[in-house]
């Protein structure tokens, strides 16, 4: 079965029947996409899937097949950050760092789809992401000062 | 995993150690910590050795200057969040004349005697390290000044330093970098006089807000923690666990476990039951298919666990007396209040992780773990060898909170990897983190005071039981010797100048397993004491600052006690009144040597529940190394402790924790997240702790708050009744 995450194809083994989550760290050494409770709750383990964000614990890997898979190493394009990690980066939001690549993931399909969040949707979209550290404040500062850093990209192309 | 390369390291008369052997001709410079006992026995371990004295063991801290002048500074503070490998390079760097992005903090590992025998733990690390790690850095700058002088044929006096290198003051052309000077530097006797250290007067890099180290690479999911450990070969273990609190294994066989497809190894012991395999679901599929048989625990129920721990005046280990409290405390007149908090999970986002390699003549072993020497004698224990073999390398941790000052992980790992020859993997589920391990302790308060005819508190005692926190993970001698938890009764003494005072704390054994959660009995011990001032200022008809205020002493402490609170005060615009339907409620305390107050702005939720809109800190931590890292550990203090204060609640019913996932046991979110606004004050020229102590007010800030909107006065974590 072939994978395509982060626009590179991976082969895989189609059976048994796993989770992308575990094939993403443990079968392809992609390690960035984090674990926090297996079960849909914490949001630790967010990536894209055709730019929408899901819950990779809760992805059976047969229904990725063929589609396009983001993962927090693909956000980037080489040395450039993309525009939510500039701000997260900016804030000085991580703490441990555990939590946030999911809530880069999140914060990144919510502006993608919503170019101007306001704090009730910032608020609405990052609600399921946990942050143990509790690095809340910074983290919805950071959304926020996201979106205005992606508008100013996409205004400058 | 790779080996670290040999040092070996010369012992000057300073008793700083210089390290030769680094890669590439360079100089390493490594200091013991400032315990006597720790330079003494390194003293035995030199005086013992043929000359010259030479030690392969590397000391507790060192730093490193590569021929091609990079700087790397190894310590053995692990990086859980808290931003230390930051701070610590802020001050390395002020001393050696670095810019901070010159140096690169590295975890030391956990091999030979003299590494750290504490743990990062208890926001000690930069109060701790702060005057060794000048006093080296500027050890070392001093070593390379007096080389290049030398070199360059002028007194060291005429030369200048910046940006890593020495150059002629008056010919600033002829220089010589770090990099150049290192190699033979490192032959040179560390100078018998301590240098002089730079006045603070004359600090760019200490004080200044400069962005994490750490921060690059966990932006790009680069960064490695234990769960993300990996190595050539490696399996997946995964292990047995007891059906219930207290149950333990009757009898162990492999059963069909070993014919199951990817296993490789089947462990079945006395007391340890697991499999390692080539993917983790392998692993967990086959240990179901053990053959194993437990003991039955007993039936649990929390109230029975409650019902252990109460407070007694008068019972417990007295830990603060002033005057005569029990004699002003007879009579009309007493006020009395008892004060209660629950359980607790310590749910760092990253369940505990480690991967471990037994080799037939060493151990190694990469664990996400406060302890990296506990860790390294856990495993040596298990497996029955020589601790000095065993080689714990800290990853970044994905949260600590206390839980990770024990691994049991690793010696998973290590039970597995010894039966597999092979490096095994163990990264614990989230039910397994609910499950096992040890727990924040309830606790019991009783507060009793009285008042003077002018409103001023005359005697105030402070009666709290709690499980252990520190006890349970000590030998009995010890605790005979302290007599209470150290641990349980931090924050429990009474900050307040009143003439008689007595504070005891009574330590409850308990049947479930209970151990340092973040602050310890901090968040417990202050949401008694600063909920009861509370109620003392309103029956004394006083507003609850100015109450605070009035009961401040007149030494350093009371000084800096009223400074936080009348910033908080200002910041708030306390005495103004809140937005309708909203009210403040304020609190504060000293730990660690740092000083907070809290202001917080609450609401009731229409579908009920508190609304905590606003919280106003004030920490005055001496003197803050980082001040935007103070502000970090604040902000997080204040969510972390939030949720505990207003969600958190754990429980045992017939025989197990209640909870096994975040559904029955959920943190706090975005949504109930405050605004906060930090203020760092600083205060002196001593750093102390910011990991812990802004954890302390918030409960009770919240609970006054709430007491001031609704008349309602909340005595029990969470505070779930509005
Ligand atoms: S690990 Fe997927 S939501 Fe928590
Ligand atoms: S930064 Fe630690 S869980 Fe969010």
């Amino acid at each position: 079965m072939n994978l395509v995450i982060n626009g590179q194809t991976y082969q895989v083994a189609k059976d048994p029947p796993r989770v992308l989550l575990w094939v993403l760290r443990d079968e392809l050494g992609l390690t960035g996409t984090k674990f926090g409770c297996g079960a849909g709750y914490c949001g630790a383990c967010t990536v894209h899937l055709d730019g929408v964000a899901v819950r990779s614990c809760q992805v059976p890997v047969s229904r990725v097949a063929g589609r396009a898979v983001t993962t927090i190493e693909g956000l980037a394009r080489g040395e450039e950050l993309h525009p939510v990690q500039r701000a997260f980066l900016e804030a000085q939001t991580p703490q441990c760092g555990w939590c946030m690549s999911g809530q880069m993931m999140t914060a990144t399909a919510l502006i993608a789809a919503n170019p101007r969040p306001s704090e009730e949707e910032i608020i609405a979209a990052m609600d399921g992401n946990y942050c143990r550290c509790g690095a809340y404040a910074r983290i919805r500062r950071a959304v926020a000062r996201a979106a205005a850093l992606a508008r100013a990209a996409t205004e400058a192309v | 995993m790779s080996q670290p390369p040999a040092r070996r390291w010369r012992v000057s008369r300073r008793g700083f150690l210089i390290g030769a052997g680094v890669v590439g001709g360079g100089l390493a410079l490594g200091a013991t910590l400032g315990l006597p006992w720790l330079r003494l026995a390194l003293a035995d371990v030199v005086d013992g050795a043929a000359p010259p004295t030479i030690v392969t063991t590397d000391p507790a801290f060192w730093f490193e200057i590569a021929a091609d002048g990079r700087v790397r500074l190894a310590m053995p503070k692990v990086e859980m969040g808290q931003g230390i490998h930051t701070a610590l390079a802020q001050i390395a760097a002020e001393e050696l004349e670095l810019a901070w992005e010159q140096i690169e903090v590295v975890p030391s590992s956990s091999a030979g005697p003299v590494a750290d025998n504490f743990g990062t733990n208890a926001s000690n690390s930069v109060a701790s390290l702060f005057a060794p790690l000048r006093e080296t850095a500027a050890t070392m700058r001093e070593l390379l000044r007096a080389e290049a002088a030398d070199r360059l044929g002028v007194a060291p006096a005429a030369l200048r330093v910046a940006n890593g290198a020495f150059f002629v003051a008056d010919d600033p052309e002829r220089r010589l970098s770090y990099g150049e000077l290192a190699a033979d530097a490192a032959r040179r006797e560390v100078p018998a006089e301590p240098p002089v250290l730079k006045p603070s007067t004359a600090w760019t890099l200490i004080g200044a807000s400069v962005p994490r180290v750490d921060l690059p690479a966990k932006i790009r999911g680069a960064a490695t923690y234990g769960y993300d450990a990996r190595a050539e070969g490696m399996l997946y273990g995964a292990v047995a666990r007891p059906p219930s609190l207290g149950a333990t294994l009757r009898r162990a066989a492999p059963g069909e476990a070993a014919r199951r497809p990817g296993v490789v190894a089947v462990v079945a012991e006395r007391d340890f039951a697991g499999v390692a395999a080539e993917s983790r679901s392998a692993a967990a599929a086959a240990v179901r298919a053990m053959d194993l048989e437990w003991t039955e625990g007993p039936p649990l129920q929390q109230e029975q666990i409650d019902a252990r721990v109460r407070a007694v005046p008068g019972r417990g280990v007295v830990i603060q007396r002033a005057g005569n409290a029990a004699a002003a405390l007879r009579g009309p007149g007493v006020i009395t209040a008892e004060y209660r908090t629950p359980m607790a999970a310590h749910a760092h986002l990253e369940p505990q992780a480690a991967l471990v390699d037994v080799r037939p003549d060493r151990v190694l072993a990469r664990v996400s773990t406060q302890y990296p020497l506990g860790t390294a004698q856990a495993i040596a224990r298990a497996l029955g060898r020589d601790a000095r073999t065993v080689e714990v390398v800290p990853t970044y941790l994905g949260g600590g909170f206390g839980r990770r000052m024990v691994s049991e992980v690793a010696v998973e790992a290590a039970r597995l990897s010894a039966a597999a020859g092979r490096p095994v993997h163990v990264g614990w589920s989230r039910a397994e983190e609910f499950h096992h391990g040890f727990v924040r302790p309830p606790t019991h308060h009783v507060l009793r005071a009285a008042l003077g005819p002018d409103g001023r508190i005359v005697a105030l005692e402070h009666s709290q039981a709690s499980g252990g926190v520190i006890f349970p993970f000590i030998p009995a001698p010890l605790r005979a010797l302290f007599g209470a938890d150290f641990g349980a009764w931090r924050g429990a003494c009474i900050s307040y100048a009143v003439p008689h005072i007595s504070v005891s704390a009574e330590h409850v054994p308990l049947p479930i397993a209970t151990g340092a959660w973040r602050g310890l009995g901090l968040l417990a011990n202050i949401f008694a004491i600063e909920s009861f001032i509370d109620e003392l200022a309103h029956i004394a008809g006083a507003d609850p600052l100015a109450f605070r205020i009035a009961h401040t002493g007149d030494d350093e402490h009371g000084r800096r006690l009223r400074a936080v609170l009348t910033t908080v005060a200002e910041r708030a615009g306390w005495g103004t009144p809140a937005p309708a339907g909203r009210a403040r409620g304020v609190a504060c305390s000293i730990d660690a040597g740092t000083v907070v107050a809290h202001i917080a702005e609450v609401s009731r939720k229409p579908e009920g529940g508190v609304r905590v809109h606003t919280v106003w800190a004030v920490v005055d931590p001496g003197l803050p190394i980082n001040p935007d890292g103070v502000a970090a550990q604040t902000e997080g203090n204040i969510c972390m402790g939030l949720s505990s204060v207003l969600f958190e609640r754990l429980s045992v019913r017939n025989g197990r924790i209640a909870a096994d996932n975040f559904g029955a046991y959920p943190l706090l979110t975005m949504r109930d997240a405050p605004a906060i606004e930090v203020t760092v004050l600083r205060s002196g020229d001593v750093p102390y702790g910011a990991g812990e102590p802004p954890m302390g007010p918030i409960g009770a800030a919240v609970a006054n708050a709430v007491f001031a909107l609704t008349g309602q006065r909340l005595r029990e974590l969470p505070l779930t009744e509005v």
